[in-house]
């Protein structure tokens, strides 16, 4: 898994939501990207998928419109942040990774230089929609061989 | 039998009674933004269809053109249905809300000269680099809902 651990390296990202109230950057660099099929994923975007990449927290900074983002707790210490006056989903969160904002991609205004690796959640993935890339594709969350490489690259 | 749909929180649940039309994966900047995704998945749905079951009160409004209105759960941020001014009959339907599979499935790939850079399509759609012109409109497997009152822009925004 090679493609896995490749390392993007856009050294400033902007980023807003569709009314333009919330605006954020991201310095460093953004972890590797992928796209969710799993149900919350599509409920909260309203989208077949979400398509996500990590931010280091420290690195994450509202622009504008901090004041206006909700968090909604999906789960149990997990937190998905969107637009109050727009919807747009900014970003999701956990408690137990207070070091990472997972960014949703859609959000950006530039290109991230990541390129999306794999498919997760795949068993959830909606009726009409059909994955036709050659993308990896796991049935519910990374395996955690993938997962600990990640958090290898992470903290290099 | 209608098609249910629901918000991530739950507190907003609908139901379509009746046909899907047309559904198209829009990949225009808004619809990136609205989603955070890499393209809005809609249907165009009758609005007379739609009807909601808990929560409506929950449904938060915002005008992301002028006449083209998006909703999404206050409580949650779950993208729901766009009302567009200019065609009151009609609405957007972004799938991802559904419960139940509406049958239907997409029939092509709109705005994909505003598409992101990151995102590859690898399908076999058709593509259209703005809307779906009327003249392309026969071409496409699914009908659009009214083929008589056919906007110039049928995959438009929204």
């Amino acid at each position: 898994m090679a493609a896995v651990i490749a390392k993007g390296d856009s050294s400033m990202i902007e980023g807003g939501c569709l009314c333009g109230t919330v605006r954020f950057c991201i310095t460093g660099k953004l972890g590797p990207a992928g796209y969710c099929h799993c149900k919350q994923c599509q409920r909260a975007s309203g989208s077949a998928f979400a398509a996500n990449a990590p931010a280091r927290t420290i690195y994450f900074k509202f622009l504008s419109g901090g004041d206006v983002v909700t968090e909604y707790e999906s789960s149990q210490g997990k937190f998905r942040a969107f637009c109050s006056r727009c919807g747009s989903p900014v970003y999701s969160r956990r408690d137990s990774e207070p070091d990472i904002r997972r960014i949703r991609l859609g959000t950006l205004d530039s290109d991230p230089e990541r390129r999306p690796l794999a498919h997760v959640w795949a068993n959830s993935k909606a009726p009409w929609y059909s994955i036709m890339d050659a993308l990896p594709q796991y049935s519910e969350g990374l395996p955690t061989d993938i997962v600990s490489a990640l958090q290898t690259e992470r903290r290099s | 039998m209608g098609v249910k749909g629901s918000c991530l929180c739950g507190g907003i649940r609908y139901e379509v009674d009746g046909a899907f039309g047309r559904v198209v994966h829009c990949h225009c900047s808004m619809c990136r933004k609205a989603t955070g995704a890499p393209f809005r998945t809609r249907a165009a749905v009758p609005t007379a269809a739609l009807r909601w079951l808990a929560g409506e009160d929950l449904v938060s409004r915002y005008e992301s053109s002028p006449g083209e209105t998006r909703t999404f759960c206050r409580i949650c941020g779950s993208t729901l249905a766009t009302f567009l001014r200019n065609r009151p009959d009609e609405i957007g339907l972004p799938l991802g809300t559904l419960d139940d599979d509406p049958g239907v499935r997409p029939s092509a790939h709109v705005w994909v000269a505003s598409k992101a850079p990151w995102c590859e399509i690898t399908d076999a759609l058709p593509r259209f680099a703005e809307g779906i012109t009327t003249t392309s409109d026969s071409q496409l497997s699914n009908p659009p809902l009214q083929p008589t009152a056919a906007s110039p822009m049928l995959g438009r925004r929204g």
